[in-house]
């Protein structure tokens, strides 16, 4: 029983936690799919599909919500992205996303900005932002 | 790669003027030994492992760490507009850590696909050419060293970079052109000739075409240039000629599945002579541990004694730290030549840690 309890409560974590939105400015009606939301994060895609330039948000690598977006859309390990980033910093071809420190800060910066697109674990969603994509 | 807050919000939501300044950096501190060998005798050259052609880093019988450790800072200036600076001052263990910059362009972002740049910088010609000192970049100890065998590894000119998408493909690619002209060329004065040289490539043209379409990556090169050489101030005759055409030509396939990944290398420079390379590697990521294999190849065309060397690499990569990997490898060189030895045979040992930051 005690199990039980510990299985259902670990499931109930799992949920509330388990989920990342990617957003945007509520002003943004680009279309987004998951190659365009990974282009975009892997400096490979420079516009939105309106045709504004496209600022990725990302988050500090410790926090649960870049962990997701890294193995969920990106399909790499943290170590991989970052061996993949140095490999254009340093041969000036490309600068990784900036990076907010936490979900709070993203979802200043992308309903403060309609460039901006960036990631949140999904149960930081607010109404100032819009959801395009939930993984 | 980190920003704070406030630093953050103010830069995207007001125009500033002035320039940011960012400072990144890398390093490799790896060591090792010829466990053994048989060197190349009748040059007078003990059993030896040739890691790096371009910068002669030579392992021997006595463990050392000098050959291939090294720190490089990058600092870039980003003035706004497009408009960026950046300098890469190198130190490594095989010049005595003598800093020198290795890379100093300007570049300036026409618009979001395309990029001029000019400037230092590093010549673009195998997949892991401009890289190459970037350890925490690739799987490896380093790229194939008798792949990457050429004498030439920077330049001074222009070049213009194109990044963009068409449908689900990523396509990137960049043009260049400018020339080198090395006063004492170590690879052939320290190692080859024995005797100071100064190595010119010049109207060096060539052009990279990248392709990426989720696991897979193509890269297609061609570069031209013309080569003239003094050794001892005299100038070297080819067919009578104090000049020589070279043309190269490689391509790179890449194939990332996940846990499993392929890479391959195939390349051909025309000179007086075809010089042949390949190479292909093999991995598998547990999580944060990466065993693989890596064979690669040389061969230079013609009949006789010709320049031919091949390796045989077994290793493992360990991220160990967020910003640090550790790697150890094993290498055989078999080296099939007498007149166009190189370094003879040789297994070595070599391992290291390769840090961004």
């Amino acid at each position: 029983m005690k199990n039980l309890i510990y299985i259902a409560f670990m499931l109930l974590c799992a949920q509330s936690y388990a989920g990342v939105a990617v957003i945007v400015h509520p002003s943004n009606a680009s279309s987004f799919d998951d190659s365009t939301i990974k282009r975009i994060f892997t400096g490979k895609e420079k516009s939105f599909s309106n045709g504004n330039k496209a600022i990725p948000i990302g988050q500090e690598a410790g926090s649960a919500a870049t962990e997701e977006f890294n193995s969920k859309v990106l399909n790499k390990s943290s170590a991989q992205l970052k061996a993949y980033w140095s490999k254009l910093i340093f041969t000036g071809k490309g600068t990784p996303p900036k990076e907010a420190s936490n979900d709070a800060e993203v979802l200043q910066t992308v309903s403060g900005n309609p460039d901006t697109i960036g990631f949140v674990s999904s149960s930081a969603v607010t109404g100032d932002v819009k959801v395009v994509k939930e993984f | 790669m980190k920003l704070k807050t406030t630093l953050l919000v103010a830069a995207l939501t007001t125009m500033t003027a002035h320039a940011e300044i960012n400072i990144s950096g890398f390093a490799s501190i790896n060591g090792g030994k010829v466990l053994s060998g048989t060197g190349a005798p009748q040059y007078g050259i003990e059993p030896s492992f040739l890691a790096d052609y371009p910068i002669v880093s030579t392992y021997t019988e006595d463990f050392s760490f000098s050959p291939e450790s090294l720190i490089g800072l990058q600092v870039s200036g980003d003035l706004g507009d497009g408009l960026s600076v950046t300098g890469q001052i190198v130190a490594r263990g095989a010049n005595d850590y003598d800093a020198e910059f290795e890379w100093a362009y300007i570049s300036y972002d026409i618009n979001d696909n395309w990029t001029l740049q000019a400037g230092k910088k590093r010549l673009p010609l195998f997949y892991y050419s401009d890289f190459y000192d970037v350890g925490y970049a690739y799987v490896w100890m380093r790229p194939p060293a008798d792949n990457y065998t050429w004498q030439i590894f920077n330049y001074e000119g222009v070049n213009l970079l194109y990044n963009g998408s068409i449908g689900d493909w990523g396509l990137s690619t960049n043009i260049y052109t400018g020339k080198e002209d090395d006063e004492e060329n170590k690879l052939l004065s320290d190692f080859f000739f024995r005797s100071p040289t100064r190595e010119i490539w010049e109207d060096i043209i060539g052009g990279v075409v990248n392709l990426s379409h989720d696991w897979l990556e193509i890269r297609l090169t061609h570069m031209r240039y013309t080569n003239k050489r003094f050794v001892n101030g005299e100038p070297t005759m080819w067919n009578g000629q104090d000049s020589r055409d070279g043309k190269f030509y490689g391509l790179a396939v890449n194939a990332d599945f996940g846990n499993v990944f392929i890479l391959t290398e195939l390349n051909k420079l025309k000179l007086d002579s075809d010089f042949d390379t390949y190479m292909v590697s093999i991995g598998y990521r547990f999580d944060e541990i990466t065993p693989y294999i890596m064979y690669s190849n040389y061969e230079q065309d013609g009949e006789g004694d010709t320049e031919k060397h091949d390796t045989t690499a077994v290793g493992v990569r360990w991220n160990f730290h967020p910003s640090a990997a550790f790697k150890i490898q094993y290498d055989r060189v078999k080296d099939d030549s007498f007149d166009f030895a190189v370094a003879g045979d040789s297994k070595a040992l070599t391992f290291g840690v390769d840090v961004v930051f």
